[in-house]
């Protein structure tokens, strides 16, 4: 819950360091979503950043898969908060210790692995990835700090993911389907199953409607109808 | 503990005094009776929490001039209405909505004017939007977007189709179905068609004397299953008299006991292997909880024995129950008090007497002193409001009376000198009798010529002229009997309070809840001078008088919490 109101401030927010960018072709982004950071930001074909979003890579790398929707002040990354930072040192170090012994990875270290080089490693194990189809909606935060958000997510307004929080199977080529309502919260390190509701101060319960084709079909339209709303200026950020 | 305190007033509604006292005919002021002073009011004790309220949800009935309080006031239903016609979630309760299953047959169609156009196609069912419940997962889908409830009414968890009465009857009729065996297992009757077959069958019984009167017949006049016995015991409860049913009474022979489903038998089934075996595989978050189980409502559909319900896949839509708005009557005097529109969409009332029209508000704030005034010690308590009180060291407290109504009140306050309780901590109100200005319209106050506005003024500020030399800092002291600020329609008084130590001597029991909150009782009474009302006979002695003014009085106890006390 950011109580820091992007849209009264100016675009001053996007004094920070420039990223290095990676976008799609076929994505729209808003001219005055914020990008801020020192790690890679990846966007995937199709996804929609709306006005004021933000992105924020200073901890690690941000990758966002095809046909996202990350809405107004949503923060992806975020780990400025002394707290939060402190916690992802945590979960990374935890992950640390957890590669040292082989067989039991923790969520974290598999992502970690998958990035090999060990001057990468921090980069990722910091991350934040969102899989294809994820809705994050209006002032939702997730953390930095190897995040992992899979397919098909809803992340509700105001919800908050933690740092090192997994959302659906870790195999992203999985169809996760989370559903977040608005203002819950998911603590970090938490691992949660695919189709899993999270609604009512931290209940849970599995999606059953099996809705899967009409929800993504839903969402194309919809990225459809962004587009042309939304005017994209991605040179800004490249 | 750690939440600052707020201070609060709370009233006693005169419907919980136990000594009827008669106060209700405004005819002369009398005094409270000698009994009434010394019964001090306890706040504490166990039966003041059931008659205390804060002025807000207080009534006050105009005929009888008394406070009315939710607990005594007769209520009457103005109209029931169906705040949301459809279903809630059993699992969270959020309202349903009905949605089309099937995905529409072209999603490349993206002009919203056309989706809308497009029929949507069938068979729907209930969703929650938040928690995403749908009732496809109990099997429940409809064919039409409405009429859900008698749509649901046939259908069984799981999708299949169930009998109404009605058309059991109809297809016990047709001759097709008869020459058909019928089904043997039991669980297709569920509550509805049970009592149904039931009552079919005794009703049967009733009325053919013949039926197998062999077996029981041994037991003579005293056959308990017999239509006899079962007549007699009717016309008990009934009330009618057994002496006019001599035609039953020579009917005798014993009743057949329903012995097929058809005739209402059903069988319980002891066999909960499944459930435990769906309880091992689901774990404890598969099975519903208190909340949702009572909330679920009569499951007419269902076989009714051994808790079908028990997990959350059982669980069906639950209907919103209708919402009244009612209207209040004084128990006394049978006027109504609060009587909203009866229409739904409007939130006005017609009649709405609330108390706080008619006595004064008290409001109580802690009075930061800098130096040492008029009452002798220095130390006044901190100055952070909500903070807990310091023991054994006197702490002021304003209080301000506000006048709802638009002629002056005499107030007059008692306390005892010591709060009830383990605790008891000295309360001395520092000017117990003053008089509130009415509540005139604000123009009329502004409008006033200068000379009566200065006039005004000197008499608020100190009440009397000559004690005027040194402006507000001289009148805001502490000075016993003395008014500490005085405005338009309010009076502000100090009120001294030395809080008790909590401290407890070895082997008292411990601080209870809310034990270390210093509560003041307060006997309020409040006279003023009212317009005789047109058609009241009571109030004799004035009446000669032209103009026909009635001195009206009102009393009660109220609680003032205006602090906690430090603990050590």
């Amino acid at each position: 819950m950011s109580s820091k109101r992007h849209s009264i401030l100016p675009s001053a927010s996007q004094s920070g360091p420039k990223p290095p960018v990676h976008l799609s072709s076929s994505l729209t982004i808003a001219d005055s979503a914020v990008l801020t950071g020192t790690h890679q930001i990846t966007v995937h074909g199709e996804s929609v950043i709306h006005p004021r979003a933000r992105l924020d890579s200073h901890a690690g790398r941000v990758t966002i898969g095809r046909r996202c929707v990350v809405h107004e002040r949503a923060t992806i990354g975020s780990s400025s908060s002394g707290l939060a930072s402190a916690r992802s040192s945590a979960v990374l170090s935890s992950a640390r210790s957890s590669m040292a012994s082989p067989g039991v990875l923790s969520p974290t270290a598999a992502v970690a692995g998958s990035g090999g080089e060990a001057a990468s490693q921090s980069t990722t194990a910091q991350a934040v990835t969102l899989g294809d189809y994820v809705t994050v909606e209006v002032g939702a935060v997730i953390e930095a700090g190897g995040t992992v958000v899979g397919d098909g997510t809803v992340v509700g307004v105001g919800a908050r993911v933690g740092a090192g929080a997994v959302l659906g199977k870790r195999d992203l080529r999985h169809e996760n389907h989370c559903t977040l309502t608005p203002q819950s919260a998911v603590p970090p390190g938490d691992v949660v199953p695919d189709f899993t509701v999270v609604y009512a101060n931290g209940m849970r319960r599995t999606d059953r409607r099996g809705m899967v084709e009409l929800k993504n079909k839903g969402l194309a339209r919809q990225i459809e109808v962004l587009r042309r709303l939304i005017p994209s200026n991605p040179a800004k950020f490249a | 503990m750690a939440t600052a305190f707020t201070p609060y007033s709370y009233i006693q509604c005169p419907c919980s005094d136990i000594t009827p006292t008669d106060r209700r005919s405004g005819g002369s002021p009398t005094t409270p009776e000698p009994d009434d002073d010394d019964r001090a009011f306890d706040p504490r004790a166990p039966r003041s929490s059931f008659s205390l309220y804060p002025l807000e949800y207080l009534m006050y009935c105009e005929d009888c001039h008394q406070i009315r309080c939710p607990r005594c006031v007769a209520e009457e239903i103005v109209t029931y209405y169906c705040p949301n016609c459809l279903f809630e979630c059993p699992v969270c309760v959020g309202p349903l909505a009905v949605t089309s299953v099937e995905t529409k047959p072209d999603p490349n169609l993206l002009a919203a004017p056309d989706n809308s156009a497009a029929p949507l196609a069938g068979p729907y069912a209930l969703t929650c939007s938040y928690c995403l419940w749908t009732s496809t997962e109990v099997g429940i889908q409809f064919d039409k977007p409405n009429g859900i409830h008698a749509q649901l009414a046939k259908l069984r968890n799981g999708g299949t189709t169930r009998l109404t009465a009605k058309e059991r009857k109809e297809r016990r009729k047709d001759p097709s179905y008869k020459a058909q065996p019928p089904p043997p297992d039991s669980q297709d009757l569920d509550h509805e068609a049970q009592f149904a077959n039931l009552k079919a069958f005794y009703q049967g019984q009733l009325a053919d004397p013949n039926t197998a009167d062999a077996g029981l017949a041994l037991l003579g006049d005293l056959g308990f299953s017999s239509p006899t016995s079962l007549s007699r015991i009717m016309s008990i409860y009934t009330g009618g008299s057994l002496l006019h049913d001599k035609k039953a009474k020579t009917r005798l022979g014993a009743m057949r006991e329903a012995l097929d489903p058809d005739e209402g038998l059903l069988v319980a089934s002891l066999d909960e292997s499944a459930a435990i075996s769906k309880l091992r595989s689901e774990g404890l978050d598969g099975t519903a909880s208190t909340a949702q189980l009572v909330g679920q409502p009569p499951n007419m559909v269902e076989p009714p024995l051994h808790g079908n319900e028990r997990f959350l896949d059982t669980l069906r839509p639950v209907p919103h129950l209708l919402r009244t708005k009612r209207s209040k009557r004084c128990p006394v005097c049978r006027h109504i008090i609060s009587k909203p529109e009866s229409k739904v969409q409007t939130t006005r009332f017609r009649i709405r007497l609330v108390a706080g029209s008619y006595i004064p508000s008290i409001s109580i704030r802690q009075l930061a002193l800098s130096s040492g005034t008029g009452s002798g010690t220095s130390a006044s308590g901190p100055a952070v409001p909500g903070a807990p009180l310091e023991p054994l060291k006197p702490a002021h407290f304003l209080l301000t009376f506000k006048n709802p109504i638009f002629e002056t009140i005499k107030v007059t306050l008692g306390a005892p000198a010591t709060t009830p309780g383990r605790f008891a901590s000295r309360v001395t109100v520092l000017c117990p009798e003053f008089e509130v200005d009415a509540n005139t319209d604000v123009w009329d106050e502004a409008l006033k010529n200068n000379a009566e506005r200065d006039r005004e003024l000197r008499r608020r500020r100190g009440e009397s002229v000559s004690a005027n030399s040194g402006g507000i800092s001289s009148a805001n002291q502490l000075e016993v009997g003395k008014i500490w600020e005085r405005g338009r329609n309010w009076v502000s008084i100090v009120v001294e309070v030395v809080p008790a130590s909590l401290a407890l001597a070895p082997g008292n029991p411990p601080l209870r809840e809310d034990e270390d909150v210093l509560e003041i009782p307060m006997f309020v009474r409040v006279e003023w001078e009212a317009e005789m009302a047109g058609d009241e006979v009571g109030a004799a002695p004035s009446r000669s008088n032209s103009e026909a003014r009635e001195k009206r009085e009102l009393a009660y106890w109220c609680v003032l919490g205006v602090g906690r006390i430090r603990q050590r």
